[in-house]
């Protein structure tokens, strides 16, 4: 399945979603004979043959429905005519689809649905790409012998609310398809039809405007619709496309397939694909239309340097920018030493270029000060999971929740951060599957429309390990563990000292409910019905990772699933909520200072001398500088020069003062980004790097899966950034000569096991590879540990639950939680840019009413959040989500810069920050902090010397 | 770097590493600063120990005594 350029055509759609059954049922359709598994409809069963039935209200993406009267059939032996999108198939049935009968009753239903429906087609907005129009021409209308003069709905009034899509219900022909789409694709329930008989309409919410209602704009609607009802704005701006690529979405870590459709350079639309393995053809709001950022004002896509902060950026060729960083590294590392410098890969770049950018940093820099944005993180996960389980990546495939019976969310909000996934675990809880949350906020999977968890265990934030636990102590003194499983599968010494451990009673739900808040019996029977499963699966977020103990905790849960037998088989397992895109492949590519690609320590001699012999260089065997001692030795003169490639660690990482501060002490500051974002401001050299539709490459998801970016228009700034990277180790004097990232993909598979049988022509005829790919699993890998564990016996490791040092205090009595929200991604710099400000154009603390009460706080109110590394002000939203005692704010705006009072706490073993807890007060304010009316003026100051660039530009082009 | 940090960090790594039996614990605790720590940082902690600027718990002082010996050494 190659997704290289394909001329535009509408995805096909067979009518009808697949079924699974091992058994097969022949019939012949219109003479052509067919085998389809039980449970196929003969719709879909003719569509497989190739025999398109004409069809309006039926799409595959949707159970059947039955309602549009066109796909009737003829089936020989029964009477009448049966609608083939609700009959399923039997064996020897003889199927026809075309007889004057079924033309007659098909023209009539067309020419009844036309009688109330515009005749604008020449200047509609679907013209072309219309299926409705589609079958007016398959039946052969001719004429409406109705007229138009009676009752309609041609003056329906269009709701323009929605900022990406346009509701025109004088088109609509109620098939229902959009309100399908919402319950069963999206699982928010917030269309239906409204009114009985004529006045049947759609209508959004309590009959609203889009934007007002509770949709969330996943567009599963607008694609679902066959006519022009629900149409996206840029399609009625721009017209039909006129070529395809499909690529992968550089939003979160579901890694959702998408169809890019185009006109040459400009992206029409994008829509998710339905081969897509991730994704199932569904997105969100952001995936399918926040893109604009790629091609917004802001984009700087010239090179620029400047020796000073306080100095205005000048404008400069690739090879001036690429030289005078080159040599400014190099002369640093002269005068203060080889390990002055280091670099920081990202995970919203490719598998390609962090592995390129570790590998600069190793063989060029001689040294391995390299970390990735995944320390901020997942990186307790990467530790917990590689110490008890082997190795350091989720378990599943997402399609694996399909098959748990019992669903666990810790410490994650997957309808706000992973919502694609999100909607394929609430079909699985529709179905009855049970759901236990962990957190200390109601997130909206605790109650929506047709889910609501069996138990919320709302936790004091801090106390994660304390409820592991608990939950592992009900576990095993109750006799719940799966006693063969464990003998079979796991190292029995190990085992012994962890059930020794777990049994003292100081991890009884009793004994812990003093630190964790949760009621004992609450947690005794959440914790029953994870053991009886049968099929029970962890889910887990960054309110996992991002604690003092976050590597306990993600170990704790790995001894939970091992005790109960829950790993190495579809439905179970753990499963780590990858944040951003390419979490798991800028971990893979060898991005943290300690390992090499594939997870493999540079203390191992074996490994290292591989690559070296592979790079021709020597490697240094000793770990390097973590994102956070990089900080801490830049304010201590050790370190003097970065490079950044497409991290934002000024807004991303916690005690902003402290990591500015750091910043503001280097010598040369490298930022390759699309924005002049807020560390390039403290930036000595700008490189402007390619969106992800401007590159060629790869994201690795959350479920290992490894998916191609494909370039879809040529890069603004020239370059991709795995050129840039090249071109600045050909200028410190390494040797690289890549000529396309299939040459890196290959050597990365030349040097890594578990990618060993990856390349990119795989990736074209599979759609997607899930690593371990290699001679063992050729195909790939859906689910880990099925026989044995990756290290061989599944060890559990002892978890004490050591309290944060970061308490409440008289000064400080609130605890601070951080989180995202659905149409915001991470620090804003690609959804601020887009019409998404629409749902969220500030960050805001929520509050308590309790807490606000007493704080004589009002929603919306100006408030102060005050730490002790700092202080912001933003406005209150006093709600219930929250427990009294706990605040909640995102950190998706730079202005009310949540990380300005998050502090240096951080994981024990990564060095994660603990973003998860900070003491703080609130205080009704009338005025902005120093912070930030300090930032204030950095920005303008920035802001100006960046204009200058600007004008310099101008002048140099007129 | 700043020293009282790293104190901090060392100190919290035998906490969790904590298994009872201090000399497991101590094996673990050097065994995870010469993984995950930079030689620099390692020494730094060692300096201040030896001063008596660091107040190390003793599991994480036993950590840093052994890793200075290996070092000395040629073993770590």
């Amino acid at each position: 399945m190659s997704g290289a350029y394909q001329r535009y055509a509408r995805a096909a759609d067979l009518g009808t979603p697949a079924r699974e059954s091992a058994e097969s049922v022949g019939l012949t359709v219109d003479g052509v004979a067919v085998t389809v598994p039980v449970g196929t409809t003969v719709l879909r069963a003719a569509a497989l043959a190739g025999i398109n039935i004409p069809k309006l209200c039926a799409s595959d993406m949707l159970e059947p429905f039955g309602s549009c009267r066109l796909c009737l059939v003829e089936i020989g032996g029964m009477k009448g005519l049966p609608a083939s999108c609700t009959t399923e198939v039997r064996e020897g049935m003889q199927v026809s689809t075309q007889t004057p009968r079924l033309a007659r009753i098909r023209r009539n239903v067309m020419e009844l649905y036309i009688s109330d429906h515009p005749l604008d087609c020449l200047t509609c907005p679907t013209n072309g790409d219309c299926e409705l129009q589609e079958m007016a021409g398959a039946v052969g209308l001719r004429e409406v012998r109705y007229g138009f003069d009676g009752a309609n709905h041609l003056d329906a009034a269009k709701d323009t609310s929605n900022p990406y899509f346009t509701f025109d219900p004088s088109k609509c022909i109620v098939c229902s398809r959009c309100v399908r789409a919402c319950e069963e694709v999206q699982g928010t329930f917030a269309l239906t039809i409204d009114g009985r008989g004529f006045d049947s309409k759609v209508a959004a919410g309590q009959d609203q405007p889009f934007l007002d209602s509770e949709c969330v704009s996943c567009g599963a609607c607008v694609q679902a619709c066959p006519t022009a009802t629900l149409t996206e704005n840029s399609l009625i701006e721009l017209g039909v496309p006129e070529h395809t690529v499909i690529t992968t979405c550089a939003y979160c870590g579901v890694g959702c397939s998408f169809r890019a459709e185009v006109k040459g350079q400009e992206v029409v639309r994008m829509v998710p694909n339905k081969d897509g393995h991730a994704n199932h053809g569904h997105s969100c709001v952001k995936g399918r239309f926040a893109f604009g950022y790629a091609t917004h004002r802001d984009r700087i896509t010239r090179p620029m340097v400047r020796d000073s902060i306080r100095e205005p950026w000048r404008e400069v060729s690739w090879e001036e920018a690429i030289g005078f960083a080159a040599g400014k590294l190099r002369e640093i590392q002269a005068r203060y030493g080889r390990g002055a410098i280091g670099g920081i890969t990202s995970s919203r770049c490719t598998n390609e270029e962090t592995y390129l950018v570790q590998k600069l940093v190793r063989a060029a820099f001689g040294n391995n000060n390299v970390d990735t944005c995944a320390r901020v993180c997942h990186s307790p996960t990467g530790y917990g999971l590689k110490s008890t389980l082997g190795e350091s990546a989720g378990t599943q495939a997402f399609d694996s929740v399909m098959k748990a019976d019992v669903i666990v969310v810790i410490g994650a909000n997957p309808t706000d951060a992973h919502p694609v996934f999100a909607s394929q675990m609430k079909r699985r809880l529709r179905q009855g599957a049970k759901l236990i949350v962990i957190d200390p906020r109601r997130i909206d999977l605790v109650r929506s429309p047709h889910v609501q968890a069996d138990y919320h265990l709302a936790l004091r934030p801090g106390t994660n390990v304390a409820m592991i636990n608990a939950l592992a102590h009900v576990v095993l003194s109750e006799g719940l563990e799966a006693r063969e499983y464990i003998e079979r599968r796991c190292d029995l010494d190990a085992y012994r000292d962890w059930r020794r451990f777990i049994l003292d009673p100081k991890n009884s739900p009793e004994a812990t409910e003093q630190d964790t808040g949760v009621p004992a019996e609450m947690v005794r029977a959440a914790a029953r019905l994870y053991a009886a499963g049968p099929n029970s699966a962890i889910y887990y977020g960054l309110g996992v990772s991002e604690h003092s103990q976050g590597s306990t905790m993600v170990m704790g849960i790995a001894n939970l699933a091992m005790a109960t037998g829950n790993l190495g088989r579809e439905g179970t397992g753990v499963s780590p909520l990858r944040g951003q895109n390419n979490v798991q492949g800028s971990c893979d590519m060898g991005s943290f200072p300690h390992e090499l690609p594939g997870y493999r320590h540079i203390g191992d001699p074996s490994v290292r001398t591989q690559f070296a012999d592979a790079w021709g260089v020597q490697l240094d065997p000793d770990p390097g500088l973590r994102i956070p001692n990089m900080f801490d030795a830049a304010v201590a003169g050790q370190f003097r020069g970065l490079y950044v490639q497409g991290e934002d660690v000024a807004q991303s990482d916690p005690d902003t003062q402290h990591v500015t501060k750091a910043l503001s002490a280097l010598d040369c500051l490298i930022v390759q980004d699309l924005f002049l974002n807020e560390t390039a401001k403290f930036a000595h050299v700008f490189l402007p790097g390619s969106s992800f539709l401007e590159k060629n490459g790869t994201f690795t998801n959350a479920e290992r899966r490894i998916s191609p970016v494909r370039k879809v228009m040529e890069p603004l700034g020239g370059l991709e950034d795995w050129e840039i990277t090249q071109a600045l180790a050909n200028a410190m004097g390494y040797p690289m000569h890549y000529s396309h990232p299939s040459e890196i993909m290959d050597e990365i598979a030349r040097l890594t096991p578990t990618f060993a049988g990856v390349s990119y022509a795989k990736l074209d005829a599979l759609g997607s590879i899930q690593w371990p790919c290699n001679a063992a699993a050729e195909q790939g890998t859906p689910t880990m540990h099925v026989d044995e564990f990756v290290r061989g016996k599944g060890l559990f490791r002892l978890t004490p639950y050591v309290p944060t040092d970061e308490r409440t205090t008289p000064m400080y009595p609130l605890l601070l939680t951080t989180g995202r929200i659905l149409s915001q991604y991470n620090v804003g710099a690609q959804t601020r840019r887009t019409a998404n400000v629409a749902w969220h154009d500030e960050d805001v603390l929520e509050i308590h009413p309790h807490d606000a009460e007493q704080r004589g706080i009002r929603p919306g109110d100006w408030v102060g959040l005050k730490s002790r590394a700092g202080e912001t002000v933003l406005r209150a939203g006093v709600t219930t989500r929250v427990t009294p005692g706990v605040v909640y704010t995102t950190f998706h705006h730079p202005e009310s810069a949540a990380n300005v009072v998050t502090t240096d706490n951080s994981d024990w073993a990564t060095n994660c920050p603990e973003y998860k807890v900070t003491a703080v007060q609130v205080t009704k304010v009338a005025k902005l902090s120093d912070w930030q009316e300090r930032q204030r003026r950095f920005t303008e100051e920035q802001a100006e010397l960046l204009r200058h660039a600007m004008a310099t530009q101008d002048s140099t082009e007129d | 770097m700043d020293l009282q940090k790293l104190v901090r960090m060392a100190n919290q790594i035998a906490a969790n590493l904590d298994c009872g039996d201090e000399e497991t614990t101590v094996a673990a605790v050097a065994d995870h600063l010469r993984r995950f720590w930079t030689p620099l940082m390692l020494d730094e902690l060692a300096d201040g120990f030896e001063s008596g600027e660091a107040e190390l718990c003793d599991a994480a002082a036993r950590a840093v005594e052994r890793l200075v010996t290996q070092r000395r050494a040629g073993t770590a």
